[in-house]
């Protein structure tokens, strides 16, 4: 409740939501999760592991993937398992950016089941918080954490500037595509969100939503009935992506125009979404998992997602680790970092968070385009952080930041 | 007058012990506040690396104009709510023969203990279409209530949680109001209202301006009621530009925020301080009369009722029906742990008692010093109270990280953060608490024999215990609800109900936040009830 204005990524309840109702699927789910578990290669069959030090418990697939809707007729995921990935142990202190609603300590609590000898202990504050008290945890040579898990890639970057993070090795981070990591190697995406236009089914049709936002405010099916957020971290950074993409004057007419075209306000993007699916609003402006939400909590709401390409309407945004200069061994946090990229991680961060995954192997949720079919703006992300500016440019076109 | 001139007499001390003695106060006094005012330093020194000419261009802006006139009506809507609430009710409860008073004279000083952000949630979440009250009055026919935010919805909400302040401080002068000065009006032909008019309000003024000040103050500070309403305070903005790493912005608004505080400071001294001895001074247990309702027994009885719904009622009834739909498993990844209540004691406790501590030297000086700048440490102490959590945490992060390494990570940063932020209610009713004691009655101990330590703990300390139980009360509630510096300054595995009440504010089931709000306002009513047992209503 103190004001998060920033992104919150991915799912929230809806983690707690399921482990509560993995109980009742506990018997129906055997079965599946079995036949997926044993295409990674089956509890027990750690013969491939490269795990020689440390010791590892048996696990299955079904424990990192969630259940519901999204999940029932999913491939299975590729990629590095963890069964192949050095195994970690010892005690790793991790800044967790963002509140998740405890998703991402789920996560963490099945890396310690499955390493005995692991514990990490993660302190947990809004992402901006954690940066700036980073900062200054560095200037004073004095960083606490090893790693840090942030949501936004701004405030990765602007850790990374403070000189409090370790580059990683190219080998850890190959299998995330160049956009979605630093090119110096200091941080790496480990789960994406698109921006995306959420429209109601019965009053549009995907052909109805324009290929650019450019187009938006002179569209006929979508006068007076579009709903936005402005207040909300994740469309500040989407109008920032146009100021990077084209300018401030730019990011101003395009501003003014929605509103001239009629433009509903809500506090947040879930309530965007919310209001598409509840038909007051005919599209908005949203990331992409809002409306997911918006269809797992409800019975077959009239709601589905359009995608512009290749301009700001389609950036995709990411979560992100770095390792601290706080991490005694910089390459056992880079091995805890390459846990958020393995299969196993990737497929929890797709189908408990609908977050986009970061690594080939693995699908988003539902019927969701891949991230390379998504044609996101090429755009450095950790300059999303200019959003000073874009306060500014938001307050000449008339809005309330 | 023949006593006093008696013990005028008495050649008590060497004027250089004395002397003495009072320098070593007024030196603990300001090393004290100055400790205080450490977190400030990182305010000053961000904003001092902002070139002069973008100070300037930042300062003159409409955006900068609008948010400082949108905070002078916030503050100024929210005390005059605050008095035109709590000043009935305590005289209500005082001084009428209102219906079940012990009742009312506990439930009007409880909306203290629910923070002021989970009753802006609750009232937004309740109102407007699709919310809890349209689910509950539609069979009754009530299809919709207007959704409340903004001004109005902020500085209702703000009212509702603070006028209590008010209220306690005003039935602490209306308890040790002198009922022969009002009879003496009353036997000089002046009707009731004229006597009060121009015998008790003069007497409640200084009172009343007390409360008044800690509520502009924390109207000020408070950063969840505009967030959650939409309405761009200073400590709003503050956040926002911190937000988006402008720095820079943030500690010029800061300052800018304690510009403010120190405006309205100035502004209450001259109240409080234009005759207040004479208003204090408990010289008689004569109290006044009790006044008949008569025919305003009913509205009286409505107006108590109404407010008690409005703050006590609608929260905690909304929690629990988040509580009642509920899918269960509260928490998901951060389950609840009764520890973090346990923590939240065990910090607020402490802030409490080191509260008290340092602001009895404060309180002291400032009612019994001679000097004209004896009040200064008193009053600068203020100035933590009108900083937003968010700057006094990373201003107590600077200051540890660079000065105090050894406090980093400990439970003692976030004590000292909580004193910063809320001694100066500790200082509040001390200093009323001095002043009260009549001051011939140590210069009496000290004729009997007593050193002046001795004099001070048989003589002064019993008659200021009120004081002391009651501020470290209103520390204890405050800290209780603190959010935004303990995210900050907390170490791993260390919650408390507040940080816990962030980490599952997100899930959009209410219910994971509603059990730890509950709880919070448990523990916060149980200490309310010896505020009132043990604080305020001893002298009754």
């Amino acid at each position: 409740m103190t004001g998060d204005n920033g992104d919150s990524d991915g799912g929230t309840s809806d983690g707690r939501e399921k482990s509560s109702r993995r109980r009742f699927l506990a018997t129906s789910g055997v079965t599946a999760v079995g036949a997926v578990a044993g295409c990674l290669g089956g509890p027990g069959a750690s013969g491939d592991s490269s795990s020689g030090n440390g010791q590892m418990n048996e696990f299955d697939l079904g424990s990192f993937r969630g259940s519901g809707p999204f999940v029932s007729s999913r491939p299975e995921p590729s990629g590095t398992s963890i069964r192949d990935l050095p195994s970690l142990s010892g005690t790793f202190g991790v800044a967790l950016g963002g509140g998740e609603g405890g998703l991402y300590i789920d996560l963490f609590e099945q890396f310690e089941e499955i390493y005995p000898d692991l514990t990490i202990e993660h302190r947990t504050a809004p992402s901006t918080d954690l940066a700036n008290t980073i900062k200054q945890e560095a200037d004073a040579d004095n960083v606490q954490q090893d790693i840090f898990l942030s949501v936004d890639a701004g405030s990765l970057g602007f850790v990374a500037d403070a000189g409090a993070t370790r580059q990683m090795s190219a080998e850890a981070i190959s299998s995330v595509p160049s956009s979605f990591k630093d090119s110096d190697r200091n941080w790496v995406g480990v789960a994406g969100r698109a921006r995306a236009v959420p429209y109601n089914t019965n009053d549009l049709s995907g052909s109805d939503v324009p290929s650019t936002v450019q187009e938006f405010p002179e569209a006929d099916a979508l006068q007076g009935s579009m709903g936005w957020a402005p207040s909300y971290g994740a469309f500040q950074s989407f109008i920032t992506a146009m100021r990077l993409i084209h300018d401030d004057q730019t990011a101003i007419q395009w501003l003014e125009d929605m509103q001239a075209a009629g433009v509903e306000t809500y506090a947040d993007e879930f309530q965007v979404s919310q209001a598409v699916a509840d038909g007051d609003i005919d599209a908005g402006f949203a990331n992409h998992y809002y409306a997911l939400r918006v269809k797992a909590w409800n019975d077959d709401p009239p709601i589905e997602l359009a995608f512009t390409r290749g301009d700001a309407g389609a950036l995709v945004n990411v979560s992100g680790a770095a390792v601290l200069t706080g991490a005694d061994d910089t390459e056992a946090a880079t091995d805890f970092v390459r846990h958020l990229l393995s299969a196993e991680a990737q497929e929890f961060f797709a189908t408990r968070t609908y977050a986009y995954p970061m690594i080939p192997g693995v699908q988003p949720v539902g019927d969701l385009p891949t991230v390379d079919e998504l044609d996101a703006p090429d755009i450095d992300l950790a300059q999303l952080s200019d959003r000073g500016q874009t306060l500014d440019v938001m307050r000449e076109a008339g809005l309330s930041v | 007058m023949g006593t006093t001139d008696r013990f005028e007499r008495v050649p008590s001390l060497p004027t250089s012990t004395r002397d003495r003695q009072s320098l070593v106060l007024t030196l603990l006094a300001g090393s004290i506040a100055l400790t205080l005012l450490t977190p400030m330093l990182w305010v000053v020194l961000q904003a001092s690396q902002v070139p002069s000419d973008q100070i300037l261009e930042i300062l003159l802006r409409q955006e900068t104009l609008d948010i400082f006139l949108n905070t002078v009506f916030l503050v100024t809507a929210v005390t005059i709510g605050s008095v035109l609430v709590g000043v009935p009710l305590a005289m209500l409860t005082v001084q009428t023969d209102l219906p079940f008073r012990r009742f009312w004279t506990v439930v009007a000083a409880m909306p203290l203990v629910i923070p002021s952000y989970i009753g802006a949630f609750a009232f937004i979440s309740a109102t407007g279409q699709g919310g809890a009250f349209t689910d509950v009055l539609a069979p009754i026919g009530i299809e919709r209530i207007p959704e409340i935010d903004g001004l109005v919805g902020s500085a209702i909400t703000l009212t509702l949680f603070t006028y209590p302040y008010v209220y306690l401080t005003t039935r602490a002068s209306l308890l040790s109001l002198d009922g022969r000065a009002i009879e003496a009006a009353r036997s000089l032909n002046h009707s009731r209202l004229s006597a009060f008019r121009r015998v008790t309000l003069p007497q409640l003024v200084p009172g009343i301006a007390a409360g008044a000040l800690l509520v502009a103050l924390y109207t000020l500070s408070d950063f969840g009621t505009p967030a959650l309403m939409q309405y761009d305070v200073f400590t709003r903005m503050i956040y926002v530009e911190y937000d988006a790493w402008r720095l820079d912005y943030a500690s010029i608004f800061s300052l800018l925020l304690v510009g403010m505080a120190i405006v309205i400071l100035a502004a209450e001294s001259r109240i409080e301080r234009a005759d207040e001895e004479d208003a204090y001074v408990n010289r008689g247990t004569d109290r006044p009369g009790t006044i008949s309702l008569g025919r305003w027994k009913g509205p009286a009885l409505a107006f108590c009722s109404t407010v008690a719904l409005l703050a006590l009622v609608v929260p905690p009834a909304i929690l629990l029906y988040w509580l009642g739909r509920s899918a269960g498993g509260i928490g998901g990844g951060y389950e609840f742990q009764w520890i973090y209540a346990w923590n939240s004691v065990y910090v607020s406790s402490l802030a409490a008692g080191v509260s008290v501590l340092a602001a009895l030297p404060l309180a002291y000086l400032s009612a019994r010093g001679e000097s004209r700048w004896a009040s200064l440490p008193e009053r600068s102490s203020y100035v933590g109270y009108a900083v937003p959590g968010i700057v006094l945490g990373l201003g107590l992060l600077y200051f540890t990280l660079h000065y105090v390494d050894s406090l980093y990570y400990t439970v003692d940063i976030i004590v000292f953060a909580y004193v910063v932020r809320f001694m100066p209610q500790a200082v509040g009713t001390l200093r009323s608490s001095v002043l009260q004691t009549d001051r011939k009655l140590v210069e009496a101990a000290r004729t009997l024999g007593h050193s002046s330590l001795s004099a001070f703990r048989k003589v002064v300390l019993p008659l200021v215990m009120p004081g002391i139980i009651a501020g470290a009360a209103l520390v204890f509630l405050t800290s209780m609800k603190e959010m935004a510096a303990t995210l900050l300054l907390r170490y791993p595995g260390f919650e408390t109900l507040a940080t816990y009440i962030w980490l599952v504010r997100s899930s959009a089931d209410y219910g994971d936040a509603a059990l730890p709000a509950l709880v919070l306002i448990g523990v916060s009513g149980l200490s309310m009830l010896v505020l009132l047992w043990r604080g305020y209503d001893v002298q009754e």
